[in-house]
């Protein structure tokens, strides 16, 4: 192809923007011609969002020029403006409106462009639909609700929504369009993951995309070309085809320095005590979800279990939280057997602990650090009589783990919803490195963080592990497994496969 | 001279803003903004024998407002404060030649169990409660009606009176009381495991599940903290007026809740507190006082008393906050 002949799209040149005296963005240039995916990484706070939302106009940059087909032009004032121009964004979450129909949702907040003598003309916007849904070989009916279809679906109608988008603002059926997905695959397994990244590589055909991840293996297999950003500067351009990188290169221009966390993970020893069970399962089974599984979790092991989206991991995980109950089987925590659809709570006063990466499900986003780390950890800050809160044991507690776990934060009274991603992360994780239960069971931990702060995240978790606390983890990244357990379960279709040693997975992960 | 006095604009401009900008802030203006206006139209109005009126009307209110306060702060509501108010209040004066001053925690107890009930159904059987506290609340007033059979009735056990009509300092008792179970409410609210348990699960029930929190109970016990409160407010409803029917307290709940609100307690729950709750009193049950010193008629009184209502809400919503969600 010789697109790079041809004028980009999109050409932005030198843009600067600051929050304050903070500089977000610093002299970032981009160019996107038509037909290519340029992946955009860098840190939590390396300035991706703050790029992307200069190119909708949401943030207006204080400087920068902006090209269009070589014709100096302004920036976007408004999300409108920027269709206009042929850009459209594609947020990371709560972007489908579940109760609408396919058609409906491809054409909201356009619906005037379809409104006859009678109301709107719902056969005209059904065909529109339809032409477009087969134009991007989306696998749904017009007429399916929006939360029927699967989320990779939801992603490509989403996608197809943006172009429609510009093609309406702009009137024109061949219009240009850049859309910029905004880690379109975090909420996303792997196999939904592999099957919407293979749609949008089909798509090129139609439009460019601007795709904003921190999963270095999709800019390594899917992008053309991939911009490297940090602290709010351009630090990186590789071009996928021609430039051979490695995903190692990658990362140290991510980070900005070696990562010497891999070693530093891998020198943590493993110490299994397999004479203590501390959980075992007996022919679990809860239907529609899993069958018959058993085994044992010794003392300080991490067992994990893997399998595919739909293979009961998920459900087997929290049954075992205490999220939900089981139909047959028996569950036993230290020998003991356990009530059938005992709640969280209880569970946690036996010792298991149940830790999601989603911090939606774990962080309070309006409370301070010491808060969110001291709610799980209430009777360690209550005085001896009246059990009232004593706030400087609070702080101290909290002033403690945030210098264990390096969280970047100037004190520990500020909300976490200021943080960082991968500093809010650590602020769960850093409630369960206090709480220290026998068990802890881990769910995605370190889902939608980048690469620096998940190596932390790695390094605490292993440290938890040699003090004794055993764990469960379910991932959807094969490596989360490599890094942490001991063993592995293999679950399909909600059926336990076999348990293998964590040098057996390596063999399987390879293959 | 011109120069000073733009100065002294600029700084009342940004006072201005400030203000607008910090929910905190708005409630306390409006207090000061209260008490100037009806000093002016009324100068009768912070005379001696206008604030021991304006004492009177807000001290019981206080009670059931820090009550119904827990439950906003659980991002709950409680629609059945003043029904079980009524309820506790006819309740005394019906069995207090039965049962002498024991009827107090008899009253109390029932009100709790009728919080208890409110919680069961929130709680185990997933009713929203807004839906259960309202029916609850009808169920009430139809008992109320039924043991009063619609008669005013006067409370003559003079005991039961001087609970609140004694006067210390020169200043009736009830507000001593009330004020003490405010200072009690807000000590519980910021400085126990319960009272931050309560803002947990108004501020992310999921994550307060995960943290062990064992939610239902909780729920339970907030709903019976409220039944409790709103039964002692109806005790001291009571004893400071004397008498009573079915009637009272008619349109009463919604400036209860517009006086948690004005506080600073949104509705969406996880912020304010019982310590916020007062200078929403002050400002919901003093305009009311005021305008009823000055002969305004009971539906202007409304009027005013529900555009009050929507204007604190306007007020102390963090919009900022709002409009986050929406740009993201």
């Amino acid at each position: 192809m010789t697109e790079r002949t041809l004028t980009p799209i999109l050409d932005v040149r030198n843009v600067c923007k600051s929050f304050g005296k903070v500089y977000a963005l610093e002299d970032v240039s981009l160019k996107i011609f038509p037909s290519e995916i340029v992946g955009v990484v860098g840190e939590n706070g390396a300035g991706k969002t703050t790029l992307m939302k200069s190119l909708v106009g949401i943030h207006v940059p204080e400087k920068g020029e902006w090209y269009d087909k070589g014709v100096k032009a302004a920036f976007p004032k408004d999300p409108k403006d920027a269709a206009k121009k042929g850009i459209s964004i594609v947020y990371q979450e709560r972007g489908v409106v579940p109760s609408l129909q396919v058609y409906q949702f491809l054409f909201l907040g356009n619906e005037e462009k379809y409104v006859g003598a009678f109301g709107l003309q719902i056969p005209r916007m059904k065909k529109a639909a339809q032409e477009i849904i087969d134009e991007f070989h989306i696998k749904c009916d017009i007429e399916d609700f929006m939360f029927e279809l699967p989320l990779s679906t939801q992603k490509m109608v989403e996608i197809a929504r943006a172009v429609v988008n510009i093609r309406l603002e702009q009137n024109k059926q061949d219009a240009d369009s850049v859309i910029i997905l905004d880690e379109p695959t975090a909420p996303l397994n792997i196999e939904e993951r592999h099957e919407l990244l293979n749609e949008i590589v089909r798509l090129k055909a139609n439009c460019s995309f601007v795709f904003v991840t921190h999963i270095m293996q999709e800019v390594m297999e899917y992008m053309d070309r991939v911009i490297v950003l940090r602290d709010g500067r351009q630090v990186g351009e590789y071009d996928m085809a021609t430039n051979k990188v490695t995903e190692n290169e990658l990362v140290r221009m991510i980070l900005g320095k070696d990562i010497d966390g891999q070693e530093k993970i891998q020198r943590i020893p493993s110490r299994v005590d397999n004479s203590e069970t501390v959980l075992s399962s007996k022919e679990l089974s809860k239907r529609g979800s899993y069958y018959n599984i058993s085994f044992d979790l010794s003392k300080g092991e991490c067992l994990g279990v893997l399998g595919s989206a739909g293979s009961g991991k998920s459900e087997l995980i929290e049954t075992i939280a205490g999220i939900n109950g089981y139909d047959e089987g028996d569950l036993l925590i230290r020998g003991k057997s356990t009530k059938n659809h005992e709640l969280p709570y209880a569970r946690l006063k036996k010792g298991v602990g149940y830790f999601s990466g989603e911090i939606a499900n774990e962080l309070f986003y309006d409370w301070p650090i010491t808060k969110n780390i001291s709610i799980l950890n209430i009777e360690k800050i209550v005085t001896k009589i009246f059990h009232f809160l004593n706030f400087k044991t609070e702080k101290t507690l909290a002033a403690d783990i945030s210098k264990q776990l390096r969280i970047k934060t100037p004190n520990v009274n500020i909300t976490v919803s200021s943080l960082s991603g991968g500093n809010k992360q650590k602020v769960t994780v850093g409630k369960w490195l206090e709480k220290k239960p026998d068990i802890l069971l881990l769910e995605d931990p370190t889902i939608g963080i980048d690469v620096g702060a998940r190596e932390d995240i790695y390094e605490t978790i292993l440290n938890m592990k040699e003090q004794g606390i055993s764990m469960i983890l379910v991932s959807d990244d094969p490596k989360e497994y490599s890094a942490l357990c001991d063993r592995v379960l293999m679950m399909q279709q909600g059926k336990a496969q076999k348990i293998i040693s964590k040098e057996e997975l390596k063999e399987v992960l390879q293959t | 001279m011109s120069l000073s006095n733009n100065n002294e604009k600029m700084s009342i401009g940004r006072f201005i803003s400030e203000t607008v900008a910090s929910p905190t802030r708005i409630p306390f203006v409006v207090v000061i903004a209260v008490i100037l206006i009806f000093q002016l139209m009324n100068p009768t109005f912070l005379s001696y024998q206008g604030l021991v009126t304006l004492v009177y009307s807000m001290s019981y209110f206080l009670i059931a407002a820090c009550g119904l306060t827990f439950v906003v702060m659980m991002g709950s509501f409680d629609f059945s404060s003043i029904s079980v108010m009524k309820f506790s209040a006819l309740l005394c004066v019906l069995y207090i030649d039965d049962f002498g001053l024991w009827i107090i925690p008899i009253t109390l107890l029932c009100c709790a169990i009728i919080g208890f009930v409110s919680g069961f159904l929130v709680a185990k059987l997933g009713v929203p409660s807004f839906m259960a506290t309202l029916g609850i609340s009808i169920v009430v007033d139809g008992i109320s009606l039924l043991m009063s059979k619609g008669f005013l009735h006067l409370m003559e056990h003079e005991g039961f009176r001087s609970i609140s009509t004694t006067f210390i300092a020169g200043i009736p008792s009830v507000f001593h009381w009330s004020i003490a179970i405010w200072v009690l409410c807000a000590v519980l609210a910021a400085t126990t495991p319960f009272g931050r348990r309560t803002y947990a699960i108004g501020g992310n029930a999921r994550a307060a599940v995960l943290s062990g929190i064992n939610l239902d109970s909780q729920r339970i016990q907030v709903f019976m903290l409220s039944g409790l409160l709103a039964g002692a407010a109806g005790v001291f409803y009571m004893s400071q007026l004397g008498g009573g029917s079915v009637e009272i307290g008619g349109q009463m709940m919604i400036p209860l809740f517009a006086s948690v609100v004005a506080g600073g307690t949104s509705l969406r729950g996880g912020t304010g507190g019982p310590q916020n709750t007062l200078l929403g009193v002050i400002i919901i049950t003093w305009i009311q006082s005021g305008l009823r010193m000055m002969g305004t008629g009971m539906e202007t009184q409304m009027v005013i008393l529900g555009l009050i209502a929507i204007g604190m809400s306007i007020a102390t919503t963090d919009r900022n906050k709002f409009r986050r969600v929406i740009v993201k």
